[in-house]
């Protein structure tokens, strides 16, 4: 272990997607400080892995870059990526949390970002970031865009060969790097840890994840990213551009047999999004989305729905019930067409998104801040009709995605909130 | 069409509590394995009865194509329990079918059936103690009665069927003489075949299907061809005779013991709700078994003349009336005549659809 790093600062933010950015630049912006803790090496959370947003169909990372960055370098924020909280105590008004610096094996005050180490690292991985349709080097920067533009080594995966070592300029690799702890001391705690979707296991009869072309809206996200994996939309299995799309609505939500009874809100209105583009970057492939009902709950939402449906996108009533596929890896579908004179029928297509519901991205209940957390795991207000941010904790406020499923633009605007409670808490100390 | 707005309520006594949760989704239809083109079910046939339309549940013929496989029930995504529903149509059927109406009595006040099974079985075996002549003859008739009275009673069944399913739908007689149709109609009733269409072959509970089967089979012939007389004569352990009874005894001694303990541990999504009528049969079928096996071992072992064995027949005599005038008509054990004349059916429905169908026009 290293030396302990200690932090004391106004609030504490757990989580660094749109919610925690957005409720970090509020705070600090008023004059507060800021640490804001993100386990992954990048602050940014889902939304920089997305590639447009709706109902705009503007650019995902040319709106969370611009957040990132005001974040990286706000003289009053400290971030810390790549790190965990470990726990939370609560002594009087201030709060102290242990945090984790993971090691990336190589000096962060050092580096320089050039990326040398990365280009002679002989070991490709799986890049999790693309969800797993692109490789990356074992030591690398995690995407191009990233903030902190540091690279990160997998040492599981790493052959000693040196050669990174050798070929940075400024000799930061440090194959022996240990963990470093960090106490934060802060008087409020905002909560931003958002989500997770509902795994590609979760339902037996949709393949458990085993069926190389039905693939999660994640990964569809990626394949339509302008920086994606393959710069295109190509199919896993054999590379091909398919040709016919499918879309699987509610396939990790509204399903008791799966334990996600909820509508997790945003799916309906992504797979629109997607099929949109796709309608863009496929013009002649047919794309289908079978639906039990289209939950298209916001401003402009349905107007969205309206013009997939004119773009000729078909909508098709039904839940799926099971995937499978053919010996060419095509999957097919069974439902039940309710239409006419209604009867089970199989439909095969090329590839199939499966439109996965969101799931709580961390139990935050593990550090006892006395939130209360509903049924399924999200954290719950202790009056929503009087604030979209207070938990019964005092001193800890809840944005985004953590209190349950919520597109962009709300959490946005509940970390606004989330900062203006922080805020003025801290002003009554 | 007529709707009946109280028709899901009564269907749901009949089972199926939880089927007000369902959301139309289809997957029921989509994930059944036994559901075709056109016999689609069981979302439709929910939604029938959700609206209310009567003639379209009374004509079905939708829930004899189900065979309790579950796959539905299990993954229904409001945990409606469509496998279930389509099992009260089942006894919501055999009710509408029924012309004593003793069915629908039964199957809506839980353990009446039970009680008066006993109280029967009780006043059947004090009347054959009673009995002071030669038993063994008197049996001998009595046993002779009971295919005539269960032809009656099927008899009776079918007719309604017949007539639910596709007289009034249909709006007259209709037929199908294809002898492909009629071959499949038998092969389906002997083999009850379809419960291997299920995705995910339940073994445990085909096998023990099986062996109740043909042990149930076999003691009706056992009995209604009159091959045993065990207050007559003497049985040696393996005589053919013999052979068939060890057999048939335990047959259904094992395969209702394993059916019993799915129902008690609720292994599989056919087991897991319990009517009580379904205990009343797997628990009469197990009596069975065991008195003849026991009447059968005395009579090996201690002769006819044994005092014991004069009144365990009695006592297997006795639950077989009780079986035969109560259990046999009232409960699941009429699904096997229903099963395969669902099959004939569709076909003549195909047919009348096709216009090709035998028959005649009533008019209205
Ligand atoms: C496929 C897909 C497409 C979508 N498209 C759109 C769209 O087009 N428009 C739209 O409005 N919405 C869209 N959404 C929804 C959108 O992604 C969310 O509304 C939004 O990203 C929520 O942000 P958040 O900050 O609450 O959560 P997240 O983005 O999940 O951020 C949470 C952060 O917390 C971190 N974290 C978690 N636990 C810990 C911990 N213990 N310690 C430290 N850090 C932790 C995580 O690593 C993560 O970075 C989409 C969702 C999906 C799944
Ligand atoms: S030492 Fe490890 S991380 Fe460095 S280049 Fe070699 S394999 Fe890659
Ligand atoms: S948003 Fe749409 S796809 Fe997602 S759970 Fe709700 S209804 Fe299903
Ligand atoms: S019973 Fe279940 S699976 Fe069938 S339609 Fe209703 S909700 Fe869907
Ligand atoms: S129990 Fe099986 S056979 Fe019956 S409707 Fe459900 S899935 Fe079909």
């Amino acid at each position: 272990m290293r030396e302990l790093e200690k932090i004391e600062v106004d609030t504490l933010v757990v989580g660094s997607g749109i919610a925690g950015l957005q409720a970090a630049l509020d705070l600090a912006d008023q004059g507060y400080s800021v640490a804001i803790v993100e386990k992954a090496p990048s602050i940014g959370g889902k939304m920089i892995s997305l590639s447009k947003v709706f109902p705009t169909l503007d650019c995902a990372s040319c709106i969370t870059t611009p957040r990132m960055a005001s974040v990286s370098h706000h003289p009053r924020i400290k971030t810390l990526t790549y790190s965990t909280v470990d726990a939370i105590k609560r002594e009087g008004k201030t709060f102290t949390a242990s945090v984790t610096r993971k090691p990336r094996y190589i000096d962060e005050k050092e580096c320089i970002s050039c990326k040398r180490c990365e280009e002679v690292c002989p070991v490709y991985l799986p890049d999790e970031y693309e969800q797993g349709l692109g490789a990356k080097k074992t030591i690398s920067i995690p995407f191009t865009n990233a903030i902190p533009q540091l690279p990160v080594m997998h040492p599981e995966h790493c052959i000693r060969c040196g050669a990174c070592a050798r070929a940075c300029p400024k000799d930061c690799i440090e194959f022996l790097q240990e963990p470093a702890p960090v106490e934060i001391k802060a008087k409020a705690v905002i909560l931003a840890t958002g989500y997770e979707t509902t795994p590609m296991t979760a339902k037996k009869q949709y393949g458990l994840g085993k069926l190389p072309n039905v693939i999660s809206p994640m990964a569809a996200e990626r394949l339509l990213a302008p920086h994606g994996p393959y710069g295109r939309v190509l199919r896993p299995s054999d590379g091909m551009v398919p040709g016919s799309i499918a879309y699987v609505q509610c396939a990790g939500s509204r399903d008791k047999s799966i334990g996600v009874p909820y509508c997790s809100r945003v799916c309906c209105m992504y797979a629109i999004k997607q099929a949109i583009l796709l309608s863009g970057s496929l013009p002649i492939a047919d794309i289908t989305i079978y639906y039990m009902d289209i939950r298209a709950f916001g401003k402009g939402y349905e107007q969205f729905y309206n013009n997939a449906r004119a773009m000729g996108i078909n909508f098709v009533k039904a839940k799926v019930a099971r995937i499978t596929e053919d010996e060419k890896h095509n999957p097919i579908l069974r439902i039940e067409r309710q239409e006419g004179d209604s009867a089970p029928a199989e439909v095969k297509h090329e590839l199939v998104v499966l439109s996965q519901g969101l799931l709580p991205g961390c139990d935050v209940s593990k550090f006892n801040l006395g939130a209360g957390l509903n049924d399924f795991g999200f954290v719950q207000l202790s009056d929503e009709t009087v604030s979209s941010a207070v938990t019964a904790g005092a001193g800890v406020f809840a944005a985004g995605v953590v209190k349950g499923p919520r597109d962009i633009p709300d959490s946005v605007v509940d970390a606004g909130s989330a900062a203006m409670e922080a805020a003025s808490y801290i002003r009554k100390l | 069409m007529k709707v009946n707005p109280e028709l899901i309520d009564e269907i749901k006594k009949y089972g199926a509590f939880d089927i007000s949760a369902c959301f139309n989704c289809g997957n029921c239809t989509a994930v059944c394995p036994l559901s075709k083109e056109d016999a689609s079910f069981p979302r439709k046939l929910i939604r029938a009865g959700h609206v209310g339309m009567e003639e379209k549940i009374t004509s079905a013929i939708e829930p004899w194509h189900c065979y309790y496989c579950g796959e539905c029930s299990s993954t229904c995504p409001r945990e409606a329990q469509p496998g279930e529903y389509m099992m009260a149509l089942r006894r919501y059927l055999i009710a509408k079918y029924d012309i004593t109406g003793l069915s629908r009595i039964f199957y809506k006040n839980g353990w009446l059936q039970t009680w008066l099974a006993l109280g029967l079985l009780a006043g059947f075996y004090l009347l054959y103690s009673s009995y002071t002549g030669d038993f063994g003859a008197l049996a001998g008739k009595i046993e002779l009665a009971f295919p005539v009275y269960v032809t009656i009673a099927l008899g009776g069944y079918i007719i309604n069927m017949y007539r639910y399913a596709i007289v009034k739908p249909l709006g007259g007689i209709k037929a199908s003489l294809k002898p492909a149709h009629i071959y499949e109609t038998f092969v389906h009733g002997f083999t009850q075949k379809n419960f291997n269409g299920c995705e995910e072959t339940d073994w445990t509970r085909w096998i023990a299907h099986l062996l109740v089967m043909s042990g149930y089979v076999l003691t009706l012939l056992i009995s209604n061809l009159h091959l045993l007389s065990p207050l007559d004569k003497q049985y040696s352990a393996f005589s053919p005779v013999s052979l068939l009874v060890w057999y048939a005894g335990l047959a259904i001694l094992i395969g209702g013991g394993v059916m019993s303990l799915r129902r008690v541990f609720k292994s599989a999504e056919s087991s897991k709700f319990s009517h009580p009528s379904d205990w009343l049969f797997v628990a009469t079928m197990f009596l069975i078994g065991a008195s003849l096996l026991f009447t059968h071992y005395l009579n090996v072992a201690y002769g006819p003349q044994d005092p014991l064995l004069a009144k365990v027949y009695r006592l297997n005599i006795a639950i077989e009336t009780v079986w035969i005038l109560l259990i046999v008509p009232f409960t699941k054990w009429i699904h096997i005549f229903f099963r395969p004349l669902a099959v004939y059916f569709q076909h003549v429905k195909r047919e009348a659809a096709a216009g090709t169908a035998f028959g005649f026009n009533l008019s209205r």
